[in-house]
């Protein structure tokens, strides 16, 4: 039994005839785990998010966290979860401390306890020697920590993150997912949103594929992929006589497909770099010239578009 | 010029499209002006007068029937218990006590006491106590001059001889025909007083409300720079003004634009107050419609270049908030919009006319009731054209985008 | 409860460090308190400027009558009346040539009242009985005070003239025939105004209304009353700044986050609803003091004070959290909020303290809470107790309470 399991959940705005932004999304978390919920922008990712966090009620179905439902004991559920929202809120106004001090007393940690625990949140934040200073005299990096940081304060058994790498530098987005695994490695359990592919890959043991707000597949990254196959895809442009590579390229072995797409061969290999030399000879003995070759190994953008049709980055 | 008035266009259709701070914007003058004139615009009531009558003598009766009498104040009788109160509330202009012993000192010839309560702020309870002190002055005037006149007679009449007899010297009581005399000659009296009121439109007597009428208008439009300011440091907060400069509008053009709105509306709603104002409470604008088109003119363009320079200089809602409403008030006190400024003293005077909004003002009232004239109100209307480019150019100058 | 208080005291700390809110809640008042009082003139007593006047005297001399000498000019003698030292501060008088240069003057905006001696003045007062003029008062209709002020002073000027002419008359009627009675005649009038005139019988006493529990004799600066006008109307806006974070931190994300810990609405609600009654009655405190040193004010009994400071919180507050229940956008609460507390402080007399021409000021007054909160503060700052402080808080603590009525139920139907 997962620390986080989610049944049929359902949220309508303005039933009956309303959108439907979270159609029916199951799925459990276990303890530990690092989940992701990848999806484009619009798919309910951030709905579901806010029905996990209370802020929501579902329109049906149910969740529980730590065996507290969200429906009938929400102030239970709470109690174990911290919630880092997309855009940071915190006072601007008040110093970092002062915001943790603030945010721990909402959390219900009494006097001595929260001091402490202030203290040790800084030093895991990478703030104690800025910790006096207004929040809005911050570089943007500084207030997602400060933002993330009121989230762990009341030592939450679950955290939960909604797109919380959108629109920053790399560097401060590469300190926020080491940041997770460290946490992770910790034993916090992690639910995460992102519209990044690579994120979701690279982060995720398990990640759940939402689109116009239904689960379409849901597994570990390997699993996923399996949907599409093991290939790689390997497109390439010729300078001339593009339909007679294309067939001369499908007999090869190692090649599964070749299509012609407008202007470009698209082919579809189990070992991109085995098949490429070949390809090569191929094209010389036909008489053209490889002009550009791109491979692209099996992803999860490719699952999205398999299962839908279209792509996760509209 | 096109494009000015294009962005002109857009802020007041924003404005109109914030359909709860556009009906404030427009309603709620309106309503308000309407109740305080049914409140105060009752025409030239006689001011109503407390009066304790402690004496309950023949000359306390005389006194209080010739205030009776007056057209000016109307009697009200309270008792002790309740004369205090109702004055401290603010019920009667002006009060008068007639302690005991009042007409036995005015029979005997010697000084009677009264006491007049009055508001040293209301020039109503001035008028009130200054028509008290007459009908007062009035009575023991003409009971002295009975006895001056009954002892000159006789002194005259003893100086002829001794032998007329009868009334001998040191006779203390007044014939009651002295008496009779002297009270004529004071109720009709040789010189009385005629007063005039100046200017053409004599037909209009001045009441509480016509006088406040236009200060009101005045405090009202300065506190909408709020609505019209706000809109534009929203723009530059969801970095719209921004955007705007990345296309062909010039600056000024933008500036403009945005004074043209706020002078749009700051106008429309002295249309309406006005219209209000004259319609249902004879308020008489229209008196000289060019004067008060020109002064309409004055009073947006100030207010509108006031507004434009506040919301360029300043960048939060909270700051625009705090700047119109102490703006609004400071210039509203020193412009003689909550009380007159003849009350007050002669620094404050000459600090408030400084400002447009004084002149504009005192050229409102001259036309609605002393009949004044465009020459009359050229003068206003300068200042006003003065100080509105010098804020406008103090805008322009500290415009920022964002 | 802890929660609640943090929730408040967040709010006051942030409060402290918002410059435009501060200026708006504490420097504002302050500051226009000072400048109306600087307009009438500070110090205990109400001063007006000296009313101008523009004085043409067209009086002649009557021709005599054979044998007789003829009457002194009267016209000089009221003019010298209106020209005193004694009424230096009363009136300013500039004689000029004639009648229309006066009005002239009037027209112009140089005088406030002309003051017009007919010809027949001395004539009227000196000719036969019956004889009849008057004395014209030309005015500029917009100066109220300064009209009134001059017709008082030329109608108790104009009562010596008539009360000698008066008493000449009575003792012409009773001194009988023969030439006896001129010389009657001239004594009496000659008498009446060495005696002292028409006032010499009168002793008028002038005072203002009594506040409950003032003594007489005890005088209260005017610029106490205009702070605590301008005291209740800041607070308005105090109440409202803090009150406005209810909208301007849903859209920033701290209000939604709070619901997100283990908190339930009621409790942000109510941290919420005692963080603007927190600072709105820290700002009444620091504009007490203020007043106090700054001004000299004496408010009154401390615990009259402590009454009227909470009463006053709870309606400023309520107020507040009523308008923002009922609008969707900052900009909104910002807007309208200014504009009904405007039109409340014009009802209740804040910015012009509690004069009035008639009695219907009074009860509009009275439909505002901030009207009775005035009158409170006048009552206690005039040495009223608290029972008489009291009872003029009834009607606002009733205000108060149906404001915040209506406040949380709209807030729960929004954040159910």
């Amino acid at each position: 039994m997962g620390i986080v399991e989610v049944q049929g959940l359902r949220k309508q705005y303005d039933p009956p005839k309303g959108v439907l932004a979270v159609d029916d999304v199951s799925f459990a978390i276990g303890r530990g785990e690092i989940f992701s919920l990848l999806g484009p922008n619009g798919a309910g990712k951030s709905t579901t998010i806010s029905m996990l966090s209370c802020l929501l009620r579902p329109s049906g179905g149910d969740a529980t966290v730590d065996g507290h439902s969200v429906v009938s004991d929400p102030q239970a559920v709470k109690s174990v979860i911290g919630v880092v929202p997309q855009d940071v809120a915190v006072y601007p106004d008040m110093t970092a401390r002062e915001n943790l001090v603030f945010w721990g007393r909402m959390y219900g940690i009494p006097g001595d306890e929260l001091r402490h625990r202030v203290d040790e949140v800084l030093e895991l934040i990478s703030l104690v020697d800025r910790q006096n200073d207004r929040v809005d005299k911050f570089s943007g990096g500084m207030k997602r920590r400060v933002n993330i940081g009121v989230a762990l304060l009341h030592k939450p058994k679950v955290l939960y993150l909604d797109e919380p790498t959108v629109g920053i530098d790399p560097q401060s987005r590469r300190s926020i997912l080491d940041g997770i695994l460290a946490l992770r490695d910790q034993g916090m359990t992690v639910l995460y949103t992102t519209h990044y592919m690579a994120e979701a890959q690279e982060l995720s043991d398990r990640i759940g594929i939402v689109d116009q707000g239904k689960m379409i597949a849901l597994g570990t990254h390997a699993e996923l992929v399996k949907i599409v196959g093991e290939e790689a895809r390997v497109d390439v442009t010729v300078d001339k006589a593009l339909e007679g590579m294309v067939e001369r390229w499908a007999r090869l072995h190692g090649v599964s497909r070749a299509s012609v797409e407008e202007d470009h061969a698209e082919l579809l290999a189990e070992d991109a770099n085995e098949v490429l030399p070949r390809l090569f000879e191929e094209a010389a003995a036909g008489g053209s010239r490889i002009t550009t070759v791109n491979v692209t190994e099996p992803n999860l953008e490719l699952v999205f578009l398999h299962l839908t049709g279209r792509a996760l980055r509209e | 010029m096109n494009r000015v008035w294009t962005l002109a266009r857009k802020d007041l259709l924003e404005t109109r499209r914030d359909r709860l701070s556009a009906i404030f914007i427009v309603i709620m003058p309106i309503a308000f002006t309407t109740f305080f004139g049914l409140m105060l615009g009752g025409g030239s009531d006689r001011l109503p007068l407390a009066l304790r009558d402690a004496d309950g003598g023949a000359q306390a009766e005389r006194l209080v029937a010739a205030l009776e009498r007056s057209d000016a104040v109307r009697v009200v009788r309270k008792s002790a218990a309740d004369f205090e109160p109702w004055m401290a509330d603010g019920r009667a202009a002006a009060g008068l006590l007639i302690p005991e012993g009042f007409s036995q000192a005015v029979e005997a010839g010697e000084p009677a006491q009264l006491t007049v309560v009055s508001d040293p702020a209301s020039s109503g309870a001035q008028a009130a106590a200054a028509e008290i002190r007459a009908a007062a002055g009035r009575l023991v005037a003409a009971d002295r001059a009975a006895v001056v006149g009954a002892e000159a007679a006789q002194a005259a009449q003893g100086d002829q001889g001794a032998d007329q007899g009868g009334q001998g010297a040191g006779q203390t009581e007044v014939p009651a025909m002295a008496q009779a005399i002297a009270t004529q000659a004071m109720e009709e009296p040789a010189v009385s007083l005629k007063t005039v009121q100046a200017g053409a439109a004599a037909g209009q007597i001045p009441t509480g409300f016509v006088l406040s009428s236009p200060g009101m208008m005045v405090n009202f439009i300065m506190f909408s720079l709020l609505t019209a300011g706000m809109a534009l440091i929203m723009e530059r907060r969801y970095g719209t003004l921004r955007r705007l400069m990345t296309t062909r509008v010039r600056r000024s053009e933008l500036i403009a634009g945005k004074m043209a709105g706020m002078f749009a509306l700051t106008f429309l709603q002295q249309v309406l107050l006005i219209a209000v104002g004259q319609l249902f409470f004879g308020v008489d604008y229209l008196n000289d419609p060019a004067a008060l088109l020109l002064m309409m003119i004055a009073l947006s363009l100030v207010a509108s270049s006031l507004g434009l320079l506040l919301a360029s200089v300043l960048t939060s809602e909270q700051a625009m908030v705090a700047a119109v409403v102490i703006v609004s008030m400071s210039v509203s006190a020193l412009s003689g919009a909550w009380f007159p400024l003849e009350i007050t003293g002669p620094g404050f005077q000459f600090v408030g006319h400084l400002l447009p909004t004084a002149w504009i003002l005192d050229g409102l009232r001259g036309i609605i009731v002393q009949g004044y004239g465009v020459e009359d109100v050229l003068p206003a209307f300068a200042v006003a054209l003065a100080w509105s480019a010098g804020l406008f150019g103090a805008a322009v100058a500290r415009f920022r985008l964002s | 409860m802890t929660k609640i208080w943090a929730i408040a005291w967040k709010d006051l700390r942030s409060t402290m460090r918002n410059v435009p809110a501060l200026a708006m809640m504490l420097l504002a008042p302050l500051a226009l308190a000072g400048l109306l009082g600087f307009a009438f003139g500070g110090g205990d007593t109400f001063q007006i400027a000296a009313t101008k006047v523009a004085l043409a005297s067209t009086d002649e001399r009557p021709a005599a009558a054979a044998g007789e000498a003829a009457p002194p000019l009267a016209g000089d003698t009221f003019a010298g009346i209106l020209t005193s030292e004694s009424l230096k501060d009363v009136l300013d008088v500039t004689e000029v040539a004639d009648a229309a240069e006066a009005r002239g003057k009037v027209d112009d905006g140089d005088a406030a009242v002309a003051v017009i001696v007919p010809r027949d003045f001395t004539s009227a007062l000196y000719g036969a009985a019956g004889a009849k003029t008057a004395v014209e008062l030309y005015v500029n209709p917009t100066q109220e005070f300064g009209t009134a002020i001059a017709e008082s002073v030329v109608t108790q000027a104009l009562l010596d003239f008539n009360g000698a002419r008066a008493a000449a008359a009575v003792a012409t009627a009773m001194a009988g025939g023969g030439g006896v009675h001129d010389a009657a005649a001239q004594a009496a009038a000659a008498r009446f105004v060495r005696d002292g005139g028409a006032s010499q019988g009168l002793v008028l006493t002038d005072r203002e209304p009594l506040v409950t529990g003032e003594d007489e004799g005890d005088k209260v600066a005017p610029v106490g009353l205009i702070l605590a006008g301008m005291m209740v109307f800041f607070m308005f806006f105090g109440a409202s700044n803090v009150a406005r974070t209810i909208l301007t931190e849903d859209a920033a994300g701290t209000l939604p986050r709070m619901l997100t810990t283990p908190t339930s609405t009621g409790t942000i609600l109510g941290g919420k609803f005692s963080s603007v009654f927190l600072t709105v009655t820290v700002q009444t405190v620091v504009l007490l003091v203020a007043g106090r040193i700054l001004f000299g004010i004496d408010w009154g009994s401390l615990d009259a004070v402590t009454l009227l400071t909470l009463v006053g919180a709870a309606v400023a507050s309520g107020l507040a959290l009523l308008i923002i229940a009922v609008v969707r956008t900052p900009g909104q609460a910002g807007a309208i909020g200014a504009g009904v507390y405007l039109v409340l402080a014009l009802l209740g007399g804040n910015f012009t303290g509690t004069a009035s021409t008639s009695g219907v000021y009074a009860t509009v007054q009275k439909l505002t809470p901030n009207g009775w909160l005035l009158l409170g503060w006048d009552v206690a700052m005039h040495g009223g107790d608290l029972a008489d402080v009291a009872s003029k808080l009834v009607v606002p603590l009733v205000f108060a309470v149906v404001f915040f009525a209506v406040a949380v139920l709209r807030f729960r139907r929004r954040y159910a």
